[in-house]
């Protein structure tokens, strides 16, 4: 599990993603080529789509044994479903809600065997802390890196609406509100107010510890 | 193009705009998708087969069936179904069991990955008994006839 460990070196690596949402026309010729054989299409399919598929089962606070075996099933499903995908272009909201459908499953089975209300057990990102000033040498780098803590640490406080909604929304590529409002099964319509509302209150959080 | 291009650009707007690209980043570098578990998807390639049937999942005890009060370790019940094929499923701490309907003799192997595939016993009557139950995700395969039916990967 990497969450909690900060790698400097990956800022570099992140390419800049404002206004790369993932083109559904493109997605939609990804299935079509990788039905037809193409297995890199499938890759770009899996590098394009894999991080929103890992956003939604993060949304849903699953245990890391239960989101890799959700994470798993959406895709050997995807796979075995790859040329009956009634909308190809759609194929990034087909595993949106693929991965919600199954993360409430487990939500569900876990509420019937431990009788608790509360599944989410476990909240490694904040907790965990590994020392990144062993692994950040530079002062600028070491505050980047801090406020980056921070920004998880708060998302944290912004209850659970928020939370879930910023998770799926950094997804890398950015996700269309399409596949959004399939992660999340919320309207399309109040995906942006909403996103508004999380995101200010988010702020003012940061503002408030000093950290802007 | 989606709602996202249809925000007003005011200031308020913009520093929305950056936050989100910050936690993107955020995420990116905390919590990005386990290596393995791409390597895992990259190779589910191998379970695209166009020349299987799917079953799909028509019955699930978990989500369909109301809980029985004290039953907390009751099995899981599975149906798939597959045009006239029927497969029912159960799925306990001991391993599976399963009927084909109609009944009809067939090979049956429970897959676990891309690459994994054990097969379980089966009789004339097309009933199977696995006596490992499955770990994760898991989907069985059928040969009955000329005809290959794989029933909808599950998370056991």
């Amino acid at each position: 599990m990497s969450a909690g460990t900060l790698r400097s070196t990956a800022y570099d690596d992140v390419p800049h993603t404002r206004g790369g949402v993932v083109d559904r026309t493109e997605v939609g010729a990804l299935v079509r080529s990788a039905v037809d054989g193409d297995a890199a299409a499938w890759k770009a399919l899996v590098e394009g789509l894999g991080p929103l598929v890992w956003s939604v089962v993060r949304a849903h606070r699953l245990s890391d044994a239960d989101g890799h075996e959700v994470f798993q099933t959406v895709w050997f499903r995807f796979a075995q479903h790859l040329g009956r995908i009634r909308e190809p272009d759609k194929a990034g909201a087909w595993l949106a809600s693929t991965a919600r459908h199954e993360c409430l499953k487990v939500l569900k089975g876990l509420n019937r065997l431990t009788l608790t209300d509360d599944p989410q057990v476990l909240d490694r990102a904040s907790e965990e802390r590994t020392p990144e000033e062993t692994l950040i040498d530079s002062e600028e780098a070491a505050d980047r890196a801090e406020r980056v803590r921070r920004l998880w640490q708060e998302l944290d406080g912004l209850g659970e609406r928020c939370r879930q909604l910023l998770r799926v929304l950094m997804a890398s590529p950015p996700p269309s509100y399409t596949d959004v409002s399939a992660a999340l099964g919320i309207a399309v319509g109040s995906i942006g107010p909403l996103r508004q509302r999380c995101l200010r209150r988010l702020r003012a959080r940061m503002d408030a510890r000093g950290a802007a | 193009m989606n709602g996202q291009d249809e925000r007003p650009d005011g200031p308020e707007a913009f520093a929305d705009a950056a936050l989100e690209e910050e936690l993107r980043q955020a995420a990116a570098v905390l919590d990005p998708v386990p290596d393995g578990l791409r390597q895992l998807a990259l190779e589910a390639y191998a379970l695209h087969d166009l020349d299987a049937r799917i079953a799909e999942l028509t019955f699930d005890s978990l989500t369909d069936a109301l809980p029985v009060r004290g039953a907390f370790d009751a099995p899981r019940m599975l149906t798939f179904q597959a045009g006239e094929v029927t497969v029912d499923v159960e799925v306990t701490e001991d391993g599976l069991i399963g009927q084909v309907l109609p009944p009809v003799p067939a090979r049956v192997e429970v897959l676990s990955g891309p690459k994994t595939a054990r097969p379980v016993a089966v009789d004339a009557l097309g009933r199977f008994t696995g006596d490992l139950p499955p770990a994760g995700p898991f989907a069985l395969r059928l040969r009955t006839g000329g005809e290959v039916i794989v029933t909808e990967w599950l998370r056991a």
